[in-house]
This record gives structure tokens, C-alpha cells and sequence, in this order.
């Protein structure tokens, strides 16, 4: 695999050759490194040439053997900025393009399109003052962070609440209760969103600026989370619940002053995972909030950007990565949680 | 609708009613007492989580269910009647006539087909190829995790900008240097589903291969070792000790992985819009629902689909669970 992948960064160097660049024009650090990679993989494969001729010499195995390993390190660095360069290719086009002028960016060719516009710095920002301002869009920002912080919080109550009652109290029915959340955790729902549609409209019979109640409420209900909670308060001795209880103190505040001081770590993921949901969910605020765009969440609003006349690639690059910015953040902040969550997402089997 | 919901209520209130007394009669022949004060704090606890679990989730279920023997009509909610199994006639008779059901079922299978082993194989392929403990390991990690981290929606759009039919489009703007003319990948019915195929893996893949990895780490080294002393090579090597590690992950990922391509939805809905070579089953469901108001024949598809998903699933977990 690593020869192949080789051999095709050899057509592209020499098809960049046949148009007349010259290497300097490729300042790219893979693709210089690429070229010294070249020649040494020629060498190793000399080599190794040499090695199967020599085989039954034992004197010469061990040099070629710690080229071989060398080797192996060489490839396996080019392997890996090939395959970098696959995943992040075009995240670096949506960040050059949003610096860009509609006319820089059609003119960009090359190695050019994934560069930002370090030629025209004084208009640099500019889609992005454009896009926030006058598209409006950090209203719809604004929304989501608000609809993402009101839902944390409450996800983190009610599923908290449940998973606490589930995990350390003993009463009548409970079985029933257990029973629900694995079956429900089981069998597999196919999308739901229309009659859950019909319920906020219908049933609960929310209309006009109140649909950003029914955006919200769904989010804030998770069996999975019941599930997880759960599973982390069991594993909380009895012996600090008991001497809260002996120095007075009621279920609530036994839940909110010994309970969830322990389990920050799952507080945190539920918190992270719930914030991603709510900022990425599209479709749901879509459907309740069509007619009320000023109460969009951010995601929803991407696409009536797309349809505004006159709109730039850059405009629509701008408002692309505005809307990925705060789950890079949260990402790069609670790399741990996520990570536990991938661990916790294995419980679910 | 109301009065469905309140009949669903009192059905499982009388189910939960009949255990806790059965409960209570078990625990006092078994002599155990209740704290009737904490089992009453008990309930009032989880009444905000019971609530909102009938209300935005077991109620979806149930009403999904019911709507797919109705003529349930998004704009006369009060005028339903009951259709028994016409919905689902009029869905066989949509696959029988290659309407629109009919590509939609066909797009959906060709997504599924591609997705579900190009993007765990990727994924198991990257999680392997960053299990080195080599400097920069971590570099190429979070390259790889990157497209994760930007949601289903932004990727959409971004890549609808990359495969742009214009010579401006980045792909096509790569390809003229070749000499090869503006192509409109996602507007040709050929190609236009593999491209959503490359996108989605190409998005999803790192989150599973961080799932993999975790996997990989559990695996104990002193297992390789022992393969290594046997002279065992690198692929007998994956073979006989990774995969068997593997097991469970596996299982995991391409059940959740299969379940989520089952759903394609988003994609084909920003980039093409309702397209004949596009439509998914559940974009299809979403248009007969949301689009033109026949909740019950939306709701028909979302049953069968369950049916379907349900036994692949099952299917997948006996076979990967076996031997």
C-alpha cells in the first residue's frame, strides 16, 4: 500500500513537472520531503534487491536489516502525510476560500486554492464582517449557544434526577422503569420526526415563537444518558450518601452536593455530547422555525445563506467555518470527555 | 390524538399500577420494608424525566406505529380515519411501478452497500496505521479526526463548493489542469450517490477509528509477543490476534454504522435536493410527511424501515456475535 501510494505522488510530481513548475514552486513541506523520500525508497528497494541475493549470507543481514526498519519509518511518515493531506485538504480550502474575494477565488488555481489571501490582508476578514453583520448570522449563533446552554442544563437535571432515583433508591416499580430504558435502548427507532412533529404542533399545540420550546424539549430528554448515569452513580459507595443523610441533609441536596460533585466526569460528557447535538442538529429547528429565521439556530440558517442572491463562495465559506468554530473549541477542550464518551458509547451494546 | 395519548397513559400507568403491587407483595412476604417517603421523593424526582420520555419518545414511537394504518393528513389532523394495510399497498404498488419509493430504496442500498465497508475498513485501517508509537503520531490523529469535528450540515455545503460544476470548483479547477472539462458530479445520476458514498465516509471515518483504537489499546501486547517468538508474520499477526481483539468494536461499529447509513438523509437533502438519483428512504419519508402532509404513508415507510433494520441488525449481531 505504501508503494502505491509512492508511485502516485511520483505522476503528480511528474505531471507538475510536465506543466513547467519547478519543485521550488511546490513549497509544500510533504512534497520536498516527498522527493527525498523518492530517492531513498529507490535505494531501499536496491536494496533489498541486494538482500534477497544475499540471503544465505549472514554477514551482510544485518546492515540491510536496520535500512529495512529505516525504511519502514520513511514510508510509513509519507503514508501518513498523504493520508493527512486527504482529511484535511478540504478543511484548509474552506479556511483559504473564506478569505477571499469572489474573483480571488476563481482565479486561484494550484497550490493557490488552499492558501489564504496573504495578497490582499486589508480585505481579509472581510466575509466574515459581511456575513456576521450583515447576514446577520451571530444572531443565530447567539440562539444556538443559548438553546445548547439551556438544554445542558436541563439534560443534565432531569436525566440526572432519573439516573439517581434508578440507581440508589429502592421502591415499587422500578423493574418497569429498567425495563423501558433497555428496550428502548435496544431496538432501533427508525426517525420519528414526523409524528414528533405532529405532537409539538398538534398535540402540544405550540405556535409561532413558542415552537423554540418544542426545539429545546426534545433535547433535553435522553434515555441513553438515564442509562449512563446510572451506570456511573452505582459505582458511588453508599457511604457518603449515608453520612450526608445522617448530617441531615434531603435527597435533593444529598443529589446536588455529594452525588454530582462526584461524577464530574460524566457530568461533563453528557454536557459535551449534549452541546454537539444541539449545536449540529439541523432539520428539527428547520422544520418548527421556517417561518421565524431570526430564531434559527446557526445551522439551520446555513442554508438560507446559500440562497441569498449575490451570495460569494466566500460569504458561504465564512459562515461555514463561523459555524464550526465553537464545536472545535469544545473538541480541543474536553478531548478527554469525548473520549470517555467514545469508551461509555461501547456500554451501549 | 389527545384522547390516544391519555389511553396510551392509562394503559401504562395500569401496567406499572399491577408491578408495584406485585413488588410490594413479593417484599412483604419476603419481609422487606419500604421507606414510603423515599419511594414517594422517588417518583417525584423522575416525574420531569418521565414526562418528557412519554411525551417526545415513547409517543413518537407509538404514534408512528398507529399513523401507518391511517389516512393521517397533515393539514386535517382531526379528520384520521383508519385504512388498515392501504398504505402499505400503495407503498408495493409505488415499488412495483420504479416510482419514486422504487430509487429511493435503490439509492439507499447503493449508499449502504459502499458506505458501510469503505468507511469502517478506513477507519480500521487508520486507527492500525496511527497504533505506532512514532512522534507525530498524534498529528496525523487529529488530521484524521478533523472532518469529524465539522458537522453533517457544513460538510454538505462545503463539499457542494468542492464538486461545484464550474471550473472554479475545487475538484474541477484540479482537474482542468488535466485538460479534462468541467464535470457535474453530483448533477450526473451515475456518479453523483458515489460522491456522497466518498463524502460521508470521508466525514465519518475518524470517529471510528478513535473507537477502534480504543479497541486496539486493550488488546494485550505480550499476545504479539508471543506471535512474534512463533515467527508469525505481520498478517497472520492481524489475523489471528487483532481481529478476535477486535470483536466486539467491530460489532458495535458496524451496527451503528450500518444503522446511520440506513438513515442518509442530510446529504442528498442539501446537495441535490430531491432528486430521482439521489432520494433516500428516509429523505423519501421526510417529503411524503413534512412535504406533502400523508403522514400515514411517511409513517408506513418508517415501519417498514424499523422491520428492516431491526432483522439486518439482528442478522449482524448472531453472525458477528457467533461461532
Amino acid at each position: 500500500m505504501e508503494k502505491l501510494t509512492l508511485n502516485s505522488e511520483q505522476e503528480l510530481l511528474e505531471s507538475f513537472e510536465e506543466r513547467g513548475l519547478d519543485d521550488s514552486s511546490l513549497a509544500g513541506a510533504p512534497d520536498a520531503e516527498s522527493n527525498k523520500v523518492l530517492e531513498e525508497q529507490v535505494e531501499i528497494e536496491k536494496s533489498e534487491l541486494v538482500d534477497t541475493q544475499l540471503i544465505y549470507d549472514y554477514a551482510s543481514v544485518s546492515i540491510p536489516k536496520n535500512k529495512k526498519k529505516i525504511a519502514l519509518d520513511v514510508a510509513w511518515y509519507v503514508a501518513g502525510a498523504v493520508l493527512s493531506l486527504i482529511f484535511i485538504l478540504p478543511i484548509l480550502y474552506m479556511l483559504a476560500v473564506s478569505t477571499k474575494s469572489q474573483l480571488a477565488a476563481d482565479r486561484a488555481t494550484g497550490i493557490a486554492m488552499f492558501l489564504p489571501d496573504f495578497a490582499n490582508l486589508g480585505t481579509f476578514f472581510d466575509n466574515y464582517g459581511r456575513v456576521l453583520t450583515e447576514y446577520g448570522i451571530w444572531r443565530n449563533a447567539l440562539n444556538s449557544l443559548i438553546y445548547a446552554a439551556i438544554a445542558i442544563v436541563l439534560n443534565i437535571l432531569v436525566n440526572g434526577l432519573a439516573g439517581y432515583v434508578l440507581s440508589k433508591f429502592n421502591f415499587p416499580g422500578k423493574k418497569f422503569f429498567t425495563f423501558i430504558i433497555l428496550f428502548l435502548i435496544i431496538v432501533p427507532v427508525e426517525t420519528s420526526i414526523i409524528p414528533l412533529y405532529t405532537i409539538v404542533t398538534d398535540m402540544l399545540g405550540l405556535k409561532g415563537p413558542t415552537m423554540v420550546v418544542g426545539v429545546i424539549l426534545p433535547a433535553v430528554i435522553s434515555i441513553f444518558n438515564i442509562f449512563l448515569f446510572m451506570q456511573f452513580f452505582e459505582s458511588i459507595p453508599k457511604d457518603y450518601e449515608e453520612a450526608a443523610r445522617i448530617d441531615g441533609a434531603g435527597n435533593l441536596k444529598i443529589f446536588f452536593k455529594v452525588i454530582l460533585p462526584l461524577s464530574k466526569p460524566i457530568v461533563a460528557t453528557v454536557a459535551v455530547f449534549c452541546f454537539i447535538g444541539v449545536w449540529n442538529d439541523y432539520l428539527w429547528p428547520m422544520m418548527l422555525l421556517s417561518a421565524y429565521p431570526e430564531l434559527m439556530p446557526v445551522q439551520a440558517v446555513l442554508q438560507t445563506i446559500q440562497s441569498i442572491d449575490g451570495v460569494t463562495t466566500g460569504e458561504i465559506m465564512a459562515s461555514l467555518v463561523i459555524t464550526s468554530i465553537p464545536i472545535f473549541i469544545v473538541y480541543i477542550a474536553a478531548q478527554k470527555y469525548i473520549v470517555q464518551g467514545f469508551g461509555s458509547a461501547g456500554l451501549k451494546m | 390524538m389527545g384522547t390516544i395519548s391519555i389511553i396510551i397513559l392509562v394503559v401504562l400507568a395500569a401496567v406499572l399500577g399491577t408491578m408495584i403491587t406485585v413488588d410490594i407483595v413479593k417484599a412483604k412476604r419476603a419481609n422487606v420494608k419500604y421507606h414510603w417517603k423515599q419511594c414517594i421523593a422517588g417518583y417525584v424526582m423522575m416525574a420531569p424525566a418521565i414526562t418528557l420520555a412519554f411525551v417526545f419518545v415513547l409517543l413518537p414511537i407509538l404514534f408512528s406505529l398507529g399513523y401507518s394504518f391511517t389516512d393521517y393528513h397533515l393539514l386535517y389532523p382531526n379528520d384520521i380515519h383508519f385504512v388498515g394495510f392501504d398504505n402499505f399497498k400503495t407503498l408495493f404498488n409505488e415499488i412495483g411501478n420504479h416510482g419514486e419509493l422504487y430509487n429511493a430504496i435503490l439509492n439507499t442500498l447503493k449508499f449502504v452497500v459502499f458506505v458501510v465497508p469503505l468507511q469502517i475498513g478506513l477507519a480500521l485501517v487508520l486507527a492500525l496505521f496511527t497504533s505506532r508509537k512514532k512522534p507525530g503520531v498524534k498529528v496525523f490523529k487529529v488530521c484524521f479526526f478533523a472532518p469529524v469535528v465539522i458537522s453533517l450540515t457544513v460538510t454538505s455545503f462545503l463539499w457542494l463548493q468542492i464538486l461545484a460544476p464550474t471550473e472554479s470548483g475545487m475538484l474541477n479547477s484540479f482537474l482542468s489542469v488535466f485538460g479534462i472539462g468541467p464535470i457535474d458530479f453530483l448533477g450526473d445520476p451515475e456518479t453523483a450517490m458515489i460522491w456522497i458514498v466518498i463524502m460521508s465516509a470521508w466525514q465519518g471515518c475518524g470517529y471510528q477509528m478513535l473507537i477502534f483504537s480504543s479497541g486496539l489499546t486493550n488488546i494485550r501486547d505480550d499476545l504479539y509477543e508471543a506471535a512474534s517468538l512463533d515467527g508469525a508474520g505481520a498478517w497472520d499477526k492481524f489475523v489471528n490476534i487483532t481481529l478476535p481483539g477486535l470483536k466486539s468494536t467491530l460489532l458495535y461499529i458496524t451496527i451503528t454504522v450500518f444503522v446511520g447509513a440506513c438513515r442518509v438523509m442530510i446529504q442528498p437533502m442539501l446537495m441535490t435536493g430531491y432528486k430521482m438519483h439521489t432520494v433516500t428512504l428516509s429523505y423519501y419519508m421526510y417529503e411524503m410527511g413534512y412535504g406533502s402532509y400523508l403522514v400515514g404513508l411517511s409513517a408506513a415507510v418508517a415501519l417498514l424501515m424499523t422491520i428492516v433494520i431491526g432483522i439486518v441488525t439482528f442478522i449482524q449481531r448472531k453472525v458477528l456475535k457467533g461461532d
